[in-house]
């Protein structure tokens, strides 16, 4: 069962209507349960002892803490190795499961050299991660951090605490939820229409960026990247740069689906994105992008580590040693390499490493080494940096880097360079470049039809004006609640009938899974 | 100690360690207002306030301040 499935939106509007009609103090019972029959069916069910384990270790270490802390002969350093150790289970079972990628190749070397007959037996053993695993996580080893800060009170019902590991919206793509948030799933819910309204929008609007645009999308950059010896030069910019409107469609259409499946039981959870194509830097970019994510390192790496005994020493050292400017330049490439470690890491495999961490930690660090360089160049041109034209231009820098970052993401470090190396070629080698393909009919040749093409530059171009009322307005369904009746279903009606019409779906059509259900 | 008093120091703190003399610190004032305040400056703000008070700011409170407002709570509940 996936959040696109006819049988996923039986299951969540069965649930709706019970958590309604049903008395309030059961509600939470029942989104349990509703989880449960989630998992059983999206995931391959023994695996949920996994979230259990992850549960059980995050309930049994906050109430030792709490009971610790309130003994006075307990040394302090008591509870902090209780959550060192909660973490590093949770850590540890993790890395067995989703880190396969970054620990294989070790294991493998020693197997071929100890005993190569047993090579076979370690390729075909499978492990099978739980659902949702990198998510639940980190959000599980968030509860065990706020439980030791005491930003937060233990949960001290098992079962509560289970529901909020396995949450069944957010066990496709997340978010990466924080405890004090998602308190609301044990409280009593009245029923609103606004919640019905704008959660079924969001659902509707998800699917139409799902299953319309980023499958199309996908369709087409797949059949590309299949034969790279053929599809060469402007083929290689094409995907460069359709990579990024996949995954975003992709990505966040899932989130919209998730928020608003969550938004019907009144559980308002936090947002994943706010037009990340709309960044001037990189920087703000990931302000805005896979948000949970950002600050979840933010507060429970960053941080710790910022303001780690060792840290300061360095960060007061090299202020003394190099200046107050090169000083904090030297704090922040050592956080930021930590920072963006964790990050891509957590996605595991070293592709991600290479296209998320490594890349990411160079483009931030020398953009804040040039800052001053570039402030010196726009104001001896006297460029208006506040002009839409020089934001225009930031953004498609931003856009540029992000989309040089997701071709290592999407093929790998060797298909990544390869397709880079091409796209480059378009630009230094004579006669490399192709441009007719624009003109003639070689798309087509790409199982793709006109109608494809009218029907990707219609959605982003919906795509673009929901991004402009939501800078403006908040939310673009705030702007259309406003709207006169006729006009807001007009809107609301064409879409479905678009979802319905050009939607890749039903029997026969199985949309791929959602690109980041594998983390 | 005053919250006036505190707001003095506090903004001796920031202008010193931001190298901005026209900084002017108010209950409302956020990160986003203040030029500079990024969140490695944050934890740099966060130890310069330590060092000037003499108090530790436990974890919890650095990731939960929403403004300088609450900055300003904890030190007086803290300096108590």
């Amino acid at each position: 069962m996936t959040i696109t499935s006819f049988s996923f939106l039986a299951l969540v509007t069965i649930g709706a209507v019970l958590y309604y009609v049903l008395p309030k103090s059961l509600q939470w019972i029942e989104l349990l349960i509703l989880s449960l029959v989630f998992y059983y069916y999206a995931a391959t069910p023994y695996t949920i002892i996994y979230l259990v384990a992850s549960t059980l270790t995050a309930y049994f270490s906050t109430l030792i803490m709490r009971k610790a802390r309130k003994k006075e002969n307990v040394k302090q350093a008591f509870p902090l190795a209780i959550a060192i150790a909660a973490i590093a289970v949770n850590v540890l079972i993790w890395f067995i499961l989703k880190g396969r990628g970054l620990w294989s190749w070790a294991v493998e070397g020693v197997i071929s050299h100890a005993c190569p007959a047993k090579m076979d037996a370690f390729s075909s053993m499978q492990l099978v991660a739980a659902l949702g695993m990198g998510y639940y996580t980190l959000q599980i080893i968030g509860y065990v951090v706020d439980c030791y800060w005491e930003t937060i009170e233990p949960q001290r019902n098992p079962l509560k605490l289970f529901l909020f590991t396995a949450y069944f919206p957010q066990m496709t793509t997340g978010p990466i939820s924080r405890y004090a948030r998602l308190e609301t799933l044990f409280e009593r819910h009245k029923f609103q229409y606004q919640n019905l309204a704008f959660g079924a929008q969001r659902i509707l609007w998800g699917f139409m960026k799902k299953i319309v645009l980023a499958e199309r999308v996908g369709a087409f950059v797949a059949a590309i990247c299949e034969k790279p010896d053929v599809y060469t030069g402007f083929y290689s910019w094409l995907v460069i740069l359709l990579y990024p409107v996949q995954m975003y469609a992709d990505f966040s259409g899932c989130m919209d689906i998730v928020l608003g499946v969550s938004e019907l039981f009144d559980i308002h959870l936090a947002e994943n994105f706010r037009n990340p194509f709309f960044s001037r830097t990189s920087q703000e970019f990931w302000q805005r992008w896979h948000i949970t994510l950002g600050t979840w390192a933010k507060d429970y790496v960053l941080y710790p580590l910022l303001k780690s005994k060792p840290m300061i020493k360095f960060g007061k050292f090299s202020r003394k040693k190099f200046g107050k400017k090169l000083g904090k330049f030297l704090v922040n490439v050592v956080g930021m390499f930590f920072l963006w470690m964790v990050m891509g890491v957590w996605h595991g495999r070293f592709r991600y490493i290479v296209g998320v961490s490594l890349w990411y930690w160079i483009v931030l660090m020398a953009g804040d080494l040039l800052a001053p360089v570039f402030a010196k160049f726009t104001t001896f041109f006297d460029m208006k940096t506040e002009s839409f034209g020089w934001h225009l231009f930031q953004s498609a820098r931003t856009y540029l880097i992000y989309a040089i970052g997701a071709s290592f993401f999407s093929l790998g470090i060797s298909g990544g360079l390869a397709l880079l190396q091409d796209a480059w070629k378009v630009l230094t080698v004579k006669d490399y470049a192709n441009p007719w393909i624009f003109f003639d009919e070689s798309f087509l040749n790409l199982g793709i039809t006109y109608g494809d093409i009218n029907l990707f530059f219609i959605t982003v171009l919906l795509l673009i004006i929901v991004a402009v009322l939501r800078e403006k307005y908040g939310y673009a369904r705030i702007w259309i609640q406003k709207q006169s009746f006729m006009f807001r279903w007009l809107i609301w009606i064409s879409l479905f009938v678009m979802v319905l019409i050009w939607g890749k779906y039903g029997p026969g059509y199985n949309a791929a899974e959602f690109i980041y259900q594998g983390f | 100690m005053t919250r006036e008093a505190v707001y003095e120091r506090l903004n001796n703190v920031f202008r010193e360690i931001l190298d901005d003399d026209s900084i002017e610190l108010h209950d409302e004032t956020v990160a986003d207002d203040v030029d500079g305040w990024d969140s490695f400056e944050h934890i740099n703000l966060i130890v310069g306030v330590e060092e000037e008070f003499g108090f530790k700011i436990p974890m919890g409170k650095v990731v939960t301040m929403k403004n300088v407002g609450e900055m300003v709570d904890i030190i007086l509940e803290l300096g108590r």
